[in-house]
């Protein structure tokens, strides 16, 4: 598959919070400017969780013959290490960058970065590949979580019945939205874009 | 106990929507819910007995990881009996059986046993909370599969050892195969947890 095929099928049709059902839905607000560091947060740890048990995946526990011990691996190396590089940032930087380093620790142990890292590294892609796919991966959660933001805040204001305000409004939603999201077929984008 | 005795008792799982998001994609049967639900139960009461141990045992700088670590390999023991139960329903759980180590059970018994003050010194009642919580969790993993396996493809499959688990066959056609994809499964919970909503504000209960 093409890399725009590989990251269309990511953000839509694989999508982690929608169809693997990763991360949680969102049920509160985010404080203003929230959202371009949440997504930079998302991508980068992502990414970079990724790159990383793709490398212990091919190069350790492939040869080894103990791929199904990654779980045990991820949590004993990758977690502490971008914990470590998260509280690094946090300390140097200033601003921005010390939000997103916070952002990030905070996403770290989480069904999120697990889950899109065991994804990426078992999909038999080259490096390059699961890189692309971890980080649309990341997009396509803060995509969705975006919309069911802007859809809470909508329902927020309206007059719903007592039963299905908060949290059964949002579920009830994101489950239409992955209704829509369910129309970008995986064969449907390889077609489309090789 | 007095819950027990009127008939109700009150579901933290689904008033707190604990680790409820991986469902849609893990329970599209009763044999895939129900065993998800026993992993996330048994590796949430395991932890919340052993992680405080763990603890003590380590210095404070490595005892997060030392937890997520004790957790990731209780998943992974898990998925391996899962394994050799049936590798039917193992292929059917692929991501989520090493997802249990940082289920939302899983998490927020973490969190709990990093806090024992907040559950007395003998760390009973904590314990007691957590099955509870499990047993819950367990039970509304199992009810969803189940339900979502019935009303979508009418057949219900039981979680039986094997390459092929046993399924009872309600319909030759499928009813609502909606209910299966996780879209379904988001609104079968949505649907869920405002009826729980409605019955704990009918009997004059405050949701946590």
């Amino acid at each position: 598959m093409s890399y725009l095929g590989i990251v269309v099928t990511s953000v839509f049709a694989s999508n982690a919070l929608l169809t693997y059902g990763l991360g949680s839905v969102p049920g509160r607000g985010e404080e203003k400017g929230g959202r371009t560091i949440s997504a930079l947060a998302l991508i980068i740890v992502n990414a970079l969780a990724s790159s990383l048990l793709w490398a212990l995946h091919s190069f350790v526990l492939s040869p080894l013959k103990l791929a199904s011990l990654d779980i045990l691996f991820f949590a004993l190396l990758v977690v502490p290490l971008l914990k470590f590089l998260g509280k690094a940032a946090f300390r140097s930087g200033e601003g921005r960058l010390s939000r997103l380093a916070a952002k990030a620790d905070d996403l770290v142990v989480g069904s999120l970065v697990f889950g899109i890292a065991l994804i990426s590294s078992n999909s038999g892609y080259s490096f390059p590949e699961a890189l692309a796919a971890s980080a649309a991966s990341g997009l396509g959660y803060w995509f969705a979580a975006v919309i069911l933001e802007s859809i809470r805040e909508r329902l927020e204001l309206s007059d719903l019945p007592r039963p299905f305000r908060g949290a059964p409004a949002m579920l009830i939603s994101a489950g239409l939205l992955a209704l829509a999201l369910m129309g970008v077929d995986s064969a449907f984008v390889k077609g489309m874009a090789g | 106990m007095s819950e027990l005795r009127d008939g109700f008792v009150p579901n933290p799982i689904l008033a707190g929507l604990v680790g409820i998001c991986p469902l849609v994609a893990a329970s599209r049967s009763l044999a895939e819910g129900a065993v998800y639900g026993l992993g996330a139960a048994l590796c949430a009461v395991a932890l919340g007995a052993l992680a405080p141990a763990a603890r003590a045992l380590v210095a404070e700088r490595l005892q997060a990881p030392a937890t997520l670590a004790l957790s990731a390999a209780l998943a992974l023991a898990f998925g391996f009996c899962v394994r050799a139960y049936s590798s039917a329903i193992a292929a059917g759980l692929w991501l989520y059986l090493p997802l249990l180590a940082v289920s939302g059970l899983s998490l927020s018994t973490l969190r709990r046993s990093s806090n024992p003050e907040r559950f007395g010194p003998d760390g009973r009642s904590r314990l007691a909370d957590i099955a509870l919580e499990s047993l819950m969790f367990l039970l509304l993993a199992a009810l969803v599969g189940g339900g979502r396996e019935i009303l979508g493809l009418g057949t219900l499959t039981l979680p039986t050892p094997g390459m092929a688990p046993a399924r009872l066959v309600f319909s030759d056609f499928a009813p609502l195969r909606i209910l299966v994809a996780p879209a379904g499964g988001f609104m079968l919970l949505g649907f869920l947890v405002a009826a729980y909503g409605s019955l704990v504000r009918a009997r004059g209960r405050g949701r946590p």
